[in-house]
């Protein structure tokens, strides 16, 4: 997967639902140039640059992530290697059940996005 | 990761020996469809699963190197863990006990025979039903006891010493 790939993923796993309009209006990139961007024309530096700074900004909002980086960040540092495999197998696995529930959505999920 | 996750065992304990088709597998393993079907599409893609289009079985002729990697002593504990944790969130219809609980010798020895009699209770419990029950409808039980010093060193250490 392209690194432009892997970035317009991220930024619709952080804004469902966004339209083309605030996406524009979120990344500074003009409205026609977001819908051919996201039909797989290939973007410029400046344009992944926006995207990417939209999306830590958004991360940077969400305390557990920070504490989730710095917990890494001690854990590579103080555990030994079993523990480190053991938490790394962990959090693969976590992320391996987001991978299959992906097009799933739970039942109060759905309610909300009818809502 | 190289293992196999819950979902994935799940699967292909629904599978089995048999030729399932999908809604077949959705119906044993009780999993939202999507889900169902990425998996076995996982599982195809990693070479343990065969498929004709409408039918799916366990490929016989994986490697001895990836079966020992998702049998491994390691992976079963990252998948009884899951299962552990998921019973641990569970926020209704839960059965979960868990205490300190001062033994002494003898009645730690009347324990570990009470514990005996159930695995022996509940492996017949399974030969009776599980030709009759989905997977999805079995249930997951477990147990284990440590002793408690012998576990703080083991969290402080990170090895069972």
């Amino acid at each position: 997967m392209s690194l432009q790939t892997k970035t317009i993923q991220r930024y619709r796993q952080l804004f469902p639902k966004d339209t083309l309009r605030e996406v524009s209006a979120r990344t500074g990139i003009q409205i026609t140039r977001v819908f051919r961007l996201f039909n797989g024309k290939n973007m410029k530096v400046g344009e992944l640059e926006a995207f990417e700074t939209v999306i830590e900004k958004k991360i940077a909002e969400n305390p557990s992530f920070s504490r989730f980086s710095t917990a890494m960040q001690s854990a590579s540092s103080l555990l030994t290697n079993d523990e480190i495999a053991r938490l790394a197998e962990y959090v693969e696995r976590k992320i391996a059940v987001k991978h299959f529930s992906r097009g799933y959505v739970s039942l109060g999920q759905a309610d909300a996005i009818i809502a | 990761m190289k293992s196999l996750s819950s979902l994935e065992r799940i699967v292909l304990e629904c599978i089995g020996k048999e030729k399932l088709n999908y809604s077949k597998v959705l119906e044993n393993s009780g999993l939202h469809e999507n889900v169902c079907f990425n998996i076995l599409q996982a599982l195809i893609i990693r070479g343990l699963l065969k498929t004709d289009g409408s039918q799916y079985w366990m490929n016989t002729q994986i490697s001895p190197l990836m079966e020992e990697e998702i049998n491994s002593l390691s992976s079963r504990q990252a998948e009884s863990l899951e299962f552990i944790e998921a019973v641990i969130e569970k926020q209704s219809d839960r059965v979960f006990k868990f205490q300190k609980i001062a033994l002494d010798d003898r009645d730690e020895k009347i324990f570990k025979a009470m514990l005996t009699n159930l695995e022996t209770f509940l492996v017949d419990c399974h030969k009776k039903s599980q030709a009759v029950t989905p997977v999805k409808s079995r249930k997951v039980v477990f147990w284990g006891m440590g002793e408690v010093n012998a576990l703080m060193n083991q969290m402080i250490t990170g090895v069972d010493a």
